[in-house]
């Protein structure tokens, strides 16, 4: 019946009173395992690029700018905090961070980048077992990358000897406009 | 003081002017209240006002209907605010001016919405403008029978007798029955839901005002926040006239409480209501008609 | 029928057009016909009581020189479904077009007409869907030559050309940008005062190449995240169907515990979303109140999702192979509390709305269409559950760990807007329910992630259907080489309500447009995945911006 329902709506709603949160001068605390920015630990790094490989947005960045020196670069403008980085990672270097208020004019503000001094094996120039048993979770690219960080763009392709004209092309990427192009 | 037929109007004008707004604000918060929400301050409207007048009057009818249909509005509300006895004191034109005056004027008022939502040249606008042409057809007789009941009794049309006049004739079972009506069409005559189809904003966006900005929008604001406060005082003035000490400056006290308080029951009901569809609250007037035409028959009888 | 009858009752009609075979799963049949033969076949299908889903068009010249088709039926009494596959050659890739007796299959095919280049005979509305109006002919962004981040140049003052308004009716344009609308989509709606008479869809406005994007630069592992981006409200299925149709694909069978954990999350994704339409749908017919208050109930589950998963929305729970998080025993008592509360809640507001007249007045009789209708416009979900349609993804054609939870499905018979409403309650309570007895029936422990011992042989079909909240989703995979899918097809059961919506807004009030459009719990981001472009086949009429203004201000078209 229409006034008792009316009635019943109006209880309905007189019991949770005002539930309004006087943000930002009170704020609820984050839950434990919340997924907020990625943070690296330089010490604990290695520069295998293993979360390079696995972000979907393709926000991370391996650049090597000569056989010794790998950066690693973390772009948030396209990070949609998944977590597959902190999952892939070998030695634990990663760590979702509990940060969600990274409202920023300046874009370099939630990048981070790791400069990385990368050494050669005696062996084979640079490999990396890292015993990944899930077969399509497997380290995608070896050896030497050269991702756009001018662009903020994956290039997906690695070499096996440092290349400098490979590197220069890097620079010069620019996105197709046509078939072929 | 003989002085103060003069004076009263003004009264009435700043009086209503100033506190309308704050009407307006006391129903979002009522509103936000039962939305289990914080809501805005009381005197968020006011801001809303200030921030329209600073915007860009964007013309894009580029007519003259379209320009003057606010101030048109806006005036023809302020002038029914300046006429009406408020506080119980009649202002200086009240004694040559009668109750058809001020229907006239209110629907002066709506015709202005109407033609500034024709001339806006929008799909919107027009189907806005049918609703509210529609609504206005319907529901004016039941503002004309409120005003007229009080001079069907004391056989004179004029301001002064129609309107406290109403109960002053005493509290018969007509005026009972058209207390039920009113407060039946209240929400109609506010624009608030069950009623406020006009300007459905998940339907029409703005409906009638989809075109307007600026200045422009803020006189119809304004306008409409004026209409709501007057018809509050109608209720309170028509239906309540024991409300009274004698005292000027206690009487406007007490009939803003009163206002108050018919503000609360809009907010309340406007809050707990879907819209309806105009076909449906057009039967629903046709009830409403019927009623007041009721309640005249049983005041020409006497009763 | 059964798969059996069925097998031989087409054969006995087709005889060699037709071979059929099973497909990866025992309710997948595989029916490979002649181009020749596919119409025929079809209705075939449709008589013998099959569910259009949706068609999968893939571009395997590379591999073989043709061009593939693939219709998708189901036969939700019997729990099994049927891939009607047709190829053609590579340059001359038609097909009969079924759509004039099955309406559903209308987008399909205008879909490949635009992303394929495919021709369809005989296709009643051959209008562009997914491209943009400016989008150069010729150029088909679904085929393997185009490279998946092209932006060819724009072009200025095209645009789509509308339906014949019908005689005596004005346009009242809907969107792109309209409150009613989540997201940008343009409805013109033909009306004869207040009383609509027509309505004319043009979308995929935000369309953002996601099939392209998956199947060239995305690996396995990463899709499941990138699908639960297809949609803000039911990510969580979308990442699910697809690692349902990789794992039926390859072959990988996942641990129980973590079928049961993925339930868990579909159904507290059900609980919101459902919780989420209440709101919106009070809001469409003017309520504000019942918008604000089913939205206060709702947020504890959205707290929940954060405690449970890490994050409100965007689970990014399922990976291929299992779950990524475990429900501990403090989350699972977590969960229960959680429940009852919300149960409590709802229970209240269930009774507030369900007896409350004046919501009567604007649902009831609203976007009313029979029963048989709402099949042959193959609906699905609370849509056509309304109508008396009996038909649930969970419970025909059992998933993850469905078969093993007792829920009933409720349907109504009202065939209105409030059949709707009616239907959605109710399935927050069968939710809490399911729920509870997942919780109760999980096995203790167990591994979360099975790990894929060798790369995933390639070019295997794969298909999973999961019961959103608006609807059944249909994912379609074939695996690839390279680590990604070769073809990745997902159909939101948006796509095919909306379909059915200019139907449903037929003969009924302009200010029943949004709660019926509502109804049917819209998702435009999850149908917009490709791009539309359309010209009317016959004649080529540019609309001038201006000319567009002045349909916008109500003048009749010259």
């Amino acid at each position: 019946m229409w006034l008792t329902s009316k009635i019943k709506q109006v209880l309905l709603v007189l019991k949770p009173g005002k539930v309004t949160l006087n943000y930002p001068a009170e704020s609820r605390p984050v839950p434990e395992g919340f997924r907020g920015q990625p943070a690296w630990d330089h010490t604990k790094c290695i520069g295998c690029g293993g979360c390079a490989n696995h972000c979907p947005a393709r926000t991370i960045l391996t650049r090597d700018i000569c056989p010794e020196i790998r950066i690693l670069f973390y772009d948030g403008a396209r990070c949609t905090y998944c977590g597959r980085c902190a999952d892939v990672c070998p030695e634990k270097a990663i760590v979702m961070s509990p940060d969600f208020e990274l409202a920023t004019g300046d874009r370099n503000d939630i990048t981070q980048s790791l400069e990385l001094f990368m050494l050669t094996c005696q062996r084979c120039g640079r490999c990396y077992d890292l015993e990944i048993k899930n077969a399509i979770d497997k380290l995608d690219l070896r050896g030497y990358r050269y991702d756009s960080l001018e662009a903020r763009t994956v290039i997906r392709r690695s070499t096996d000897r440092f290349a400098p004209d490979v590197l220069g092309a890097t620079e010069a990427f620019r996105r197709p406009d046509r078939i072929g192009g | 003081m003989r002085a103060l037929i003069y004076v009263s109007p003004l009264i009435n004008a700043a009086v209503f002017l100033l506190l309308a707004p704050l009407f307006e604000g006391v129903l979002r918060k009522l509103a936000a209240k039962i939305q289990s929400r914080q809501g805005p301050p009381l005197i968020q409207p006011y801001r809303d006002l200030l921030k329209l007048l600073g915007k860009q009057n964007l013309n894009s009818a580029g007519t003259w209907p379209f320009k003057l249909a606010p101030l048109g509005a806006f005036a023809a509300v302020l002038v029914v605010v300046v006429l009406i006895p408020f506080g119980g004191r009649l202002g200086v034109f009240a004694g040559r001016l009668d109750v058809i005056v001020v229907v006239y004027l209110l629907t002066l008022g709506g015709v202005a919405v109407l033609m500034g939502a024709l001339a806006s040249r929008n799909t919107f606008a027009l189907i806005g403008a049918s609703r509210e042409m529609v609504t206005m057809i319907m529901v004016e007789p039941v503002l004309a029978v409120t005003l007229i009941l009080g001079a069907v009794k004391l056989r004179s049309l004029g301001l002064a007798a129609a309107m406290p006049g109403a109960a002053g004739a005493k509290f018969t079972l007509s005026t009972g029955l058209m207390l039920a009506v009113y407060l039946l069409a209240l929400q109609a005559f506010v624009a608030r839901q069950p009623f406020d189809i006009a300007e459905a904003e998940v339907e029409l966006l703005e409906g009638p005002f989809i075109e307007y900005s600026g200045p422009n929008y803020a006189l119809f604001k304004y306008a409409m926040m004026l209409k709501q406060m007057f018809y509050a005082w109608l209720f309170v003035s028509v239906f309540l006239p024991w409300i009274r000490t004698g005292i000027y400056p206690a009487d406007i006290v007490l009939q803003l409480a009163a206002m108050l308080v018919v503000f609360l029951l809009i907010g309340l009901v406007g809050s707990t209501n879907p819209r309806l569809r105009i076909d449906q609250a057009v039967r629903y007037y046709a009830v409403l008609i019927v009623l007041s035409l009721a309640a005249v028959a049983l005041a020409v009888k006497g009763w | 029928m059964t798969q059996d009858t069925l097998i031989q009752t087409l054969r006995a009609r087709f005889g060699p057009a037709l071979a059929a075979s099973q497909g990866g799963a025992a309710r997948r049949l595989v029916l490979d016909v002649d181009r020749t033969a596919l119409r025929a076949v079809a209705l075939a299908l449709r008589d013998a009581g099959g569910r259009y889903m949706v068609g999968v068009g893939s571009d395997e010249r590379d591999r073989r020189g043709a061009f593939s088709m693939i219709h998708l039926f189901a036969f939700d009494k019997e729990g099994f479904t049927a891939d009607l596959r047709a190829s053609a050659p590579a340059d001359n890739p038609e097909f009969d077009s079924i759509a004039p007796e099955i309406p559903s299959a209308g987008w399909t095919e205008r879909e490949y007409m635009d992303l394929l280049g495919f021709m369809f005979k005989g296709n009643p509305k051959p209008k562009r869907l997914i491209l943009a109006d400016d989008w150069p002919a010729g150029i088909h962004p679904l085929r393997k030559d185009v490279p998946y981040n092209l932006v060819p140049p724009s072009a200025e003052d095209v645009a789509y050309e509308l339906d014949e308004a019908p005689p005596g009716t004005t346009t009242v344009p809907i969107g792109p940008f309209h409150p009613t609308l989540h997201e940008p989509a343009h409805f013109a709606v033909y009306v004869d005062g207040e009383t609509i008479k027509g309505c004319d869809y043009r979308g995929f406005m935000t369309h953002r190449g996601i099939e392209k994007l998956c199947q060239t630069q995305v690996s396995y592992n990463e899709v499941p995240f990138v699908a639960e981006r297809i949609c803000g409200i039911c990510g969580s299925v979308h990442a699910t169907a697809y690692a349902q149709s990789v794992e039926e694909a390859a072959g990988i069978k996942i641990a129980r515990r973590a079928e049961f954990i993925r339930t868990i999350m579909l159904e507290i994704e059900r609980l919101h979303s459902h919780l989420l339409w209440l709101g919106v749908a009070g809001h469409l017919i003017g309520y504000d109140t019942i918008f604000m208050q089913s939205w206060r109930v709702r947020e504890p589950i959205m707290w929940l999702s954060e405690r449970l998963t890490g994050n409100r929305k965007t689970y990014g729970m399922v990976v291929i192979g299992g779950v990524r998080r475990d429900i501990t025993p403090a989350l699972k008592d977590d969960i229960l509390n959680v429940l009852r509360k919300v149960e409590d809640e709802v229970g209240g507001l269930k009774d507030a709305v369900l007896k409350d007249t004046s919501i009567h007045r604007r649902t009831k009789g609203v976007g009313l269409i029979p029963r048989e209708e709402a099949v042959a416009w193959s609906l699905i979900g609370p849509v056509a559950r309304a109508r008396g349609v009996d038909i649930d993804v969970r419970r025909d054609h059992p998933y993850a760990a469905y078969d093993e939870v007792a829920f009933d499905v409720p349907v109504a018979d009202s065939g209105d807007v409030w059949g709707t409403l009616v239907v959605r309650l109710l399935e927050v309570f069968e939710s809490i329910k399911i729920v509870r007895q997942a919780l109760d029936k999980m096995p203790p422990d167990g591994p979360l992630l099975t790990e894929v011992a060798d790369v995933l042989p390639a070019f295997r079909h794969g298909l999973s259907m999961v019961e959103a909240p608006r609807g059944e989703s249909v994912h379609y995979v074939v695996t690839g080489a390279e680590n990604r899918p070769e073809r990745w097809r997902v159909r939101a059961p948006t796509y095919t309500n909306l379909q059915g919506v200019p139907r449903m807004l037929l003969d009924n009030q302009l200010a029943d447009f949004p709660i019926i459009v509502g109804s049917i719990d819209p998702c435009f981001s999850c149908t917009d995945r490709v791009l539309v472009v359309d010209g009317r086949a016959r004649s080529h009429r540019v609309l001038a911006r201006s000319e567009i203004e002045a349909l916008g201000r109500g003048r009749r078209r010259p």
